[in-house]
């Protein structure tokens, strides 16, 4: 599977197990690091993919100089051994999905290119 | 007249069979060729234009009111031309094909509509003229429902979307215009001098052409939005019938919008003339270029003086009798051809000679002393004869053999007029004598011209040298 595989969905039909759960990836989020670099999840996605850099063309030329520019902040901050001060810590609500939409659009049309290459025609007239 | 013995059995046996068809043919209520005319209709505000002649197979188009003349900004229609199914992104992988199923309009990739395009054996093309621009599909008589939802959804549903315009449309608009020749640089530039704006603009762009700041994706989807509205198309079918037509337009064309809030650039067309010469290295163009007939108008003598100009020959070994084909062949290297654009309000009949610069110099001349000669001397009532035979065989073959006749057909409903009458047309056409000849030649000799010179500006003649008024 391409895009790690989730429950995400699952949890989310369930308000109860919601409600358990979200604090905790809250947490896990913020102890993953990469905020305090002022990263955005999206930005730890590996580009060594064919799939990946298609997705990275189809960034609008904002999203993709921001993108370069948090990076090379975070490369630089990780040199030089420190993490950002606080107040320039991407906060929860600016941690927004960019790049996921895209990739979950390219695999769709991969796999419905594999479909129509395996498909089966039952003709019904 | 030819006389008997010198044809052959054969030609005599068919000479004396068409003598006994026109016997056979007088004992009948006379039905005035009923397949060759397209019947208008109107099927919930969607203008319909059918033919059947009963064949297995479908042409079926929607000719929408789109083309260069009405786009607002330089590029946009063959943008338009090339979104054309490409539908937005991929969903419903376990959608079944057939025309139960075909009612749950959902919207499909690009990949999809190829694929399904290529099982059921269809074929899909986009094109555009001066006045509109053309989404056809050609499929087996059966596939109707399938294809007319696919059209509607294409019109309606296409979704232009940043990442096609830059992965797909972009790189395929850069490849045509690389291929754009002199002949049609040419034919622009003499369109371009005789009617200025509207008729006036590029069939298709050359790279030189600066339209990458009016062309984008949001561009092509607020002229889709203008054009692709039920009062600008019309849909024409050839060899489906009339009850599947009125069954599967109304529930796929719903969607279409009936107007829409911006409106299409629509200035009348006028005559100008005048001359522009392009500098350009490699093969050489010259079009010669006077006011023609319009669609729907009644100017018969266009058409045959068409035919009598000529230009290729269309029997082998042979130059042929046209005046044009005659002219160079004593130019051994070009080629020169008449042929009469017929716009909605305005038409333009033009020699186009293409081939090595001296060469089109040499035939360029000859041309213009060829239609200076049917101004002088007339024309000999063989070569009239054979002038109108042509001049019907253009018009019958362009009706029947698809393309021009479906195109011509939509271009005359989106503009309110009435499908080509052939049976009327063609009476028309035996009207013509040599005298109407003489005075239409006249008129276009004593009128302004629109001469085009693309090539090798050294060699290639000015207007006033063929002794041309511009």
């Amino acid at each position: 599977m391409p895009i790690a595989p989730t429950l995400a969905p699952a949890a989310a039909t369930r308000p109860w197990l919601m409600k358990l759960l979200k604090p905790l990836a809250g947490w896990y989020s913020n102890a993953a690091g990469y905020r305090q670099m002022g990263l955005l999840g999206d930005d730890l996605i590996s580009e060594e993919n064919e799939t990946v850099l298609k997705a990275l063309h189809r960034l609008s030329p904002q999203q993709s100089y921001d993108r370069i520019y948090r990076i090379r902040r975070a490369t630089q901050l990780s040199l030089q051994q420190k993490i950002l001060p606080k107040a320039e810590w991407t906060k929860p609500e600016e941690d927004v999905r960019y790049l996921t939409p895209i990739l979950e659009q390219l695999y769709a049309e991969a796999k419905e290119k594999d479909a129509l290459d395996t498909l089966t025609v039952f003709k019904k007239h | 007249m030819i006389c008997r013995p010198a044809l052959t059995r054969g030609s005599q046996l068919a000479l004396r069979r068409q003598g006994a068809a026109k016997l056979a043919q007088r004992g009948f209520a006379a039905v005035a060729s009923p397949a060759a005319s397209y019947e208008p209709t109107d099927i919930t505000g969607v203008k319909v234009a059918s033919r059947d002649d009963g064949g297995p197979t479908t042409r079926l188009a929607i000719v929408a009111k789109a083309g260069t003349r009405y786009e607002p900004l330089p590029g946009l229609t063959v943008g338009l031309e090339e979104f054309a199914f490409k539908a937005g992104r991929p969903c419903c992988f376990n959608r079944v094909l057939g025309p139960k199923d075909a009612v749950n309009t959902q919207k499909r990739s690009a990949l999809r509509i190829t694929r399904e395009a290529e099982l059921l054996g269809g074929q899909l093309t986009a094109y555009h003229t001066r006045e509109a621009l053309v989404l056809q599909a050609n499929f087996l008589r059966e596939d109707l429902p399938y294809f007319t939802e696919l059209l509607a959804e294409v019109i309606s549903k296409t979704k232009y979307t940043t990442h096609e315009y830059h992965e797909e449309v972009q790189d395929v608009i850069h490849m045509k215009q690389a291929k754009v020749d002199a002949a049609a640089i040419a034919l622009d530039a003499a369109h371009s001098v005789a009617f200025h704006n509207g008729l006036g603009a590029p069939l298709y762009p050359t790279p030189s052409t600066p339209i990458a700041s009016y062309l984008n994706e949001n561009s092509v989807a607020a002229f889709a939005e203008a054009a692709y509205t039920k009062a600008n198309i019309a849909v024409v079918a050839d060899g489906a019938s009339q009850t599947g037509l009125s069954k599967w337009i109304e529930p796929f064309f719903k969607a279409v919008p009936s107007t829409s809030q911006s409106s299409l650039v629509n200035a009348a067309s006028k005559y100008y003339g005048g001359q522009q010469r392009i500098a350009k290295v490699g093969p050489n163009s010259m079009v010669i270029a006077f006011p023609g007939a319009a669609l729907g108008a009644n100017q018969p003598e266009t058409a045959v003086l068409v035919g009598l100009l000529g230009g290729e020959s269309t029997i082998k070994w042979s130059p042929g009798f046209s005046l044009l084909s005659k002219a160079t062949s004593a130019t051994p290297g070009a080629t020169a051809k008449a042929t009469n654009y017929a716009y909605s309000d305005a038409g333009l009949l033009t020699i186009q000679i293409n081939g090595s610069a001296s060469a089109v110099r040499k035939a360029a001349e000859e041309a213009v002393k060829a239609l200076k000669s049917v101004v002088e001397g007339g024309v000999s009532q063989e070569n009239l004869v054979k002038a109108i035979a042509k001049a019907k065989f253009n018009l019958l073959s362009g009706s029947e053999v698809s393309g021009t006749g479906l195109v011509h057909a939509g271009a005359n409903l989106i503009h309110g007029g009435k499908p080509l009458q052939v049976a009327e047309t063609i009476k028309a056409l035996e009207g013509v004598n040599a005298e109407k000849l003489k005075a239409a030649a006249k008129t276009l000799l004593e009128g302004k011209a629109s001469v085009a010179a693309v090539g090798d500006l050294h060699v290639l003649p000015f207007a006033e040298d063929l002794g041309l008024q511009v």
